[in-house]
């Protein structure tokens, strides 16, 4: 069995607003194992870019994580001081974003960039830092990379930049990679390099990966198990086979099936009716109940828990009551 | 369909808000800006209407009472000839926030106008336009201003023409910095999909610049306008107090305080040029307080 | 790099040409010439016919402006009416008192502000970034002359801590680390006018530049890979959010030299702001004349320079 990397314990994470309090991420449980890669799929506002910046403790005030613990490595993170922590970003857990158009420093090379993280995490003096980078940008698959790493980021195309993003956080052989919609950005065929240089590298250096997107498409390709968020709470999750042909959760299901498939013939796209619900008014009872269509007076009243539904298979859904 | 709370129900009534509407409350919201709508309010209530309740008017001269200092009869002293200050200080009110609203309405006319023309047009209307602009910001403002200013004096324009003059002058120096702000915004809105839907549909020229384009800028064009109305009213004082700009007897706070050009009148008649100073710093600052205020509220990338 | 300076500096031909015209044309307007107002009992109706003519004032326009340019292209503005001396000896002796005075403004402005304007804005709507936001707004505020009259009346007339007027005290003939010393008391209180407006103005744009930058990506970015606090922002914000302010001084260039004309002359300060009240309330024309055309060509110099800068610190616009 292997072990935990990371293991989430209702963990929230609210922000108090003029409006209201804005509960992002709502009591969420999980754990990633040790080389696994989890895919973390949701709508936009479910929460889930929250959840990774929570890990890292990168939550702007007024914002806070409010309770529950992160436990890496044996490390409960939520209790570390601000300098332990800083040891542990870009080091031990290193994150990747979505825009790699405005991710990178505009004034400053490539190389110097990835250098500043390998000497800060790896205590390198600077030659050998410079050196360490250029092996990172060929890892990486960037051309010329001797080159490129004295080049600042406008020099370089989308995919690129990602690519030199991807490079400055595997740089301290991070044990947890975070990429927060790494592809999102990027046209598709850039998009199907990115995700095959991800793969590649999870490969070979065995770090676990917390892929974070909202492309179905993404997740089926990539993880081993995945988690689906909505509204700040998880509500399915299971391997990545199980969850695809056998889904639990309404709201996974509606998913699944809004997917257009090109070789089927269909008259109409089949969406979720309604919108995400405004996180200033949440519905009463199961978030997901007023777009459900097998909503009954039980989901209207109270929220369902996560539950085992079958083997290795979790859902938070009244019409699994009693299943298990 | 389960009960809504009285909150829920409060926001679907409200409806979708204007994105005016929407800056309007958050505006309200900002308690330093709607201070500064209050003090303006306030100084112009006193210009509009202190006139009226004074039981002195301008001119009155009272030569028993020359140059005395703060009494009940007369609040902030009279001058050199006896007219009452305080008086003279509303009046002066009229004049200098008058002349900066006129000036900053003329800048804003022909600024954004032609801004949006040569942002619309390009090519060799832009490049004129733009190379006017060029030369009009080589100037240092207020060098420029004085020389013209004094030309103007030259011309023996009558005093209580002097004030249009000062307004068309300050008005017609201002423009060039809207026009490029004007136009850098139009430059990037017309690349935008709104502009080639607009374009797909066959819309007019004129009726794109007007109604498509421009609509758009006017949060800039407010801001700018609502800022530049401090700028006006402060080159005002300074040109009246050099004499250059409004000239006696039409009183203009700025020119109150010419009188402290004089080192006896500075140190023992303070009560002569100290409250005009103070009206327009009071004035221009409440401007600033509201024009930033605004333009947080109307900016739509604002998080708090 | 090159090509683009002269580039440019070609480019401000046609913009110097420009502005001269507007100037002349400016002057032009005005009715009679110096020679209408000069009531010397001396000149008679002949004598003054014929300097009109030495001076080519009975000319048309177009042809009067000939003249001058001539007289420009080689380095010679003509004499001033009221000194009776060449123009560019009149700018000459009074420019650099301007100068020091502004310059001595604008480093102390640049020291002050910029901490204040970072602090304030990695500390948005905190007790210190509300009272330098006051502060800022009260200098933007406050008319400049006013101000300096204010101060006069505290501290020079009242208190007697500083001079009221002039550049030295009159009767004395300091040499030396005396005579620096003397200046610098002079200096005190118009500096310290000048200081307040361009604080105010640096310390509100280098605060709003810093709180664009800190919403970038790449801050979080930074903050991602481990990085103190203080690395971020004095690291990676800072770079980032000094140039646009870099940029300004550069348009600041010529108001160091034009000088502050309302607060030089409320200190008696012989610098070119006095000199130009003169010009224009004697209607010197060709002292006027040079004076604005060799500001609009600092102006445009600064501009330049602006631009210069801006290339030199930001690697987007640098290589293109």
């Amino acid at each position: 069995m292997t072990e935990d990397l990371l293991s989430v314990r209702d963990l929230r994470t609210y922000f108090p607003t003029e409006d209201g309090l804005v509960k992002a991420v709502d009591g969420i449980s999980f754990k990633i194992k040790k080389g696994e890669m989890v895919g973390i799929v949701g709508e936009s506002g479910c929460g889930k870019s929250m959840t990774a910046m929570s890990i890292l403790r990168l939550i702007d005030p007024p914002g806070k994580i409010e309770s529950g613990e992160i436990l890496f490595d044996g490390v409960n993170l939520t209790k570390l001081k601000e300098t332990e922590i800083q040891k542990i970003r870009g080091g031990s857990i290193s994150i990747i974003f979505q825009e790699p158009m405005t991710s990178l420093n505009p004034v400053f090379t490539i190389g110097e960039q990835i250098e500043e993280a390998i000497m800060l995490h790896q205590g390198l003096d600077k030659e050998k830092a410079r050196e360490a980078a250029v092996k990172m940008l060929n890892t990486v698959g960037i051309p010329r990379a001797d080159e490129v790493v004295d080049e600042y980021p406008h020099e370089l195309s989308g995919g690129m930049r990602q690519r030199a993003m991807i490079a400055m956080a595997i740089s301290c052989n991070p044990k947890l990679l975070i990429a927060d919609e790494p592809t999102t950005a990027l046209d598709v065929t850039i998009q199907a390099q990115i995700l095959e240089l991800m793969k590649d590298l999870q490969n070979r250096l065995g770090s676990s990966v917390m892929l974070i997107t909202h492309d179905l498409g993404v997740i089926a390709e990539m993880a081993s198990y995945v988690i689906v968020m909505y509204a700040g709470k998880i509500v399915e999750e299971a391997e990545v086979t199980e969850l695809f042909k056998h889904a639990k959760h309404p709201y996974t299901m509606g998913l699944l099936q809004s997917k257009p498939v090109i070789v089927k013939d269909e008259d109409r796209l089949k969406s979720i009716p309604g919108q995400v619900p405004n996180p200033l008014h949440m519905p009463k009872g199961c978030y997901f109940h007023p777009r459900c269509e097998f909503a009954t007076d039980k989901c209207r009243e109270s929220q369902p828990q996560l539950k085992e539904v079958c083997e290795g298979h979790k859902a938070a859904c009244w019409l699994y009551e009693g299943a298990m | 369909m389960e009960a809504k709370t009285s909150e829920e129900v409060k926001l679907s009534e409200e409806g979708i808000m204007s994105p005016w509407r929407l800056a309007w409350r958050r505006l309200k919201r900002d308690k330093l800006a709607m201070l500064g709508l209050y003090i303006l309010a306030f100084m112009v209530l006193i210009s509009v209407i202190g006139p009226l309740l004074s039981p002195y008017t301008m001119e009155e001269m009272d030569l028993s009472n020359i140059q005395s200092p703060p009494s009940f009869k007369h609040p902030l002293g009279t001058d050199e000839v006896g007219r009452d200050e305080m008086t003279r200080l509303f009046y002066a009110g009229r004049i200098s926030l008058s002349v900066g609203l006129f000036a900053v309405v003329i800048s804003t006319v022909i600024g954004s106008a032609l801004g949006g023309i040569a942002g619309y047009y390009g090519g060799f209307v832009d490049t004129l336009i733009m190379r006017i602009v060029d030369i009009f910001m080589s100037f240092p403002f207020l060098p420029l201003l004085i020389t013209i200013a004094a030309v103007m004096s030259d011309w023996k324009v009558p005093p209580q023409y002097r004030m249009f003059v000062v307004m068309l002058l300050i008005g017609v120096l201002s423009w060039p910095s809207l026009t490029r702000i004007v136009r850098g915004q139009i430059l990037s809105l017309r690349e935008q999909e709104f502009m080639q839907a607009a374009e797909a549909l066959g819309i007019r020229d004129k009726s794109k610049i007007f109604r498509h384009l421009l609509p758009n800028t006017y949060a800039s064009i407010i801001v700018s306008a609502t800022l530049g109305l401090g700028g006006a009213i402060l080159t005002e004082s300074s040109l009246s107090f050099l004499g250059l700009g409004v000239t006696p007897p039409t009183p203009s706070w700025g020119q109150m305080i010419q009188v402290a050009r004089d080192v006896y009148t500075l140190q023992t008649q303070p009560w002569l040029w100290v409250p005009p100073g103070i009206c327009i710093f009071l004035t221009v600052m409440a401007i600033n307080l509201f024009g930033d205020g605004l333009r947080d509220a109307l900016d739509p990338r604002l998080n708090r | 790099m090159r090509q683009y300076i002269t580039r440019r500096l070609i480019q401000m031909i046609p913009i110097l040409i420009g502005v001269s015209i507007l100037l002349f044309c400016i002057l032009q307007m005005a009715p009679g010439d110096i020679l209408s107002a000069n009531v010397n009992p001396h000149m008679t109706a002949e004598i003054k016919q014929e300097l009109r003519h030495q001076m080519h004032l009975d000319q048309p326009a177009y042809v009067q402006y000939f003249y001058w340019m001539k007289g420009v292209v080689k380095g010679d503005f003509g004499d001033s009416y009221y000194f009776k001396q060449p123009v560019t000896t009149v700018i000459k002796t009074y420019i650099w008192n301007s100068f020091i005075l502004s310059l001595v403004s604008f480093i102390l402005s640049v020291i002050i502000s910029i901490p204040i304007g970072v602090v304030s804005a990695t500390r948005q709507y905190s007790k210190f970034d509300y009272f330098f936001t006051v502060v800022a707004l009260i200098g933007i505020s406050i008319p400049a002359f006013y101000f300096g009259l204010l101060l006069i009346k505290w501290f020079a007339v009242d208190l007697h801590a500083f001079p009221v007027s002039g550049m030295s005290t009159p009767g004395t003939n300091l040499r030396g680390i005396g005579a620096a010393g003397d200046t610098l008391y002079h200096m005190f209180l118009p500096c310290l006018v000048l200081t307040l407006g361009s604080v105010a103005e640096l310390m509100r744009y280098t605060r709003s530049s810093m709180l664009e930058v800190i919403k970038q990506d790449y801050i979080k970015t930074a903050r991602a890979k481990g990085l103190k606090e203080k690395v971020v922002i004095y690291k990676h914000a800072l770079r980032n959010a000094m140039i646009p302010v870099v940029t300004i001084f550069g348009m600041w260039l010529p108001s160091l030299f034009s000088g502050a004309i309302l607060t030089e002359s409320i200190f008696n300060w012989p610098g070119i702001g006095p000199i130009e009240l003169l010009a224009v309330n004697n209607r010197d024309y060709p002292l006027l004349m040079g004076i604005n055309l060799i500001l609009a060509l600092l102006t445009l110099l600064g501009n330049l320079l602006a631009d210069i800068t801006y290339a030199l610190i930001d690697p987007r616009i640098r290589l293109k």
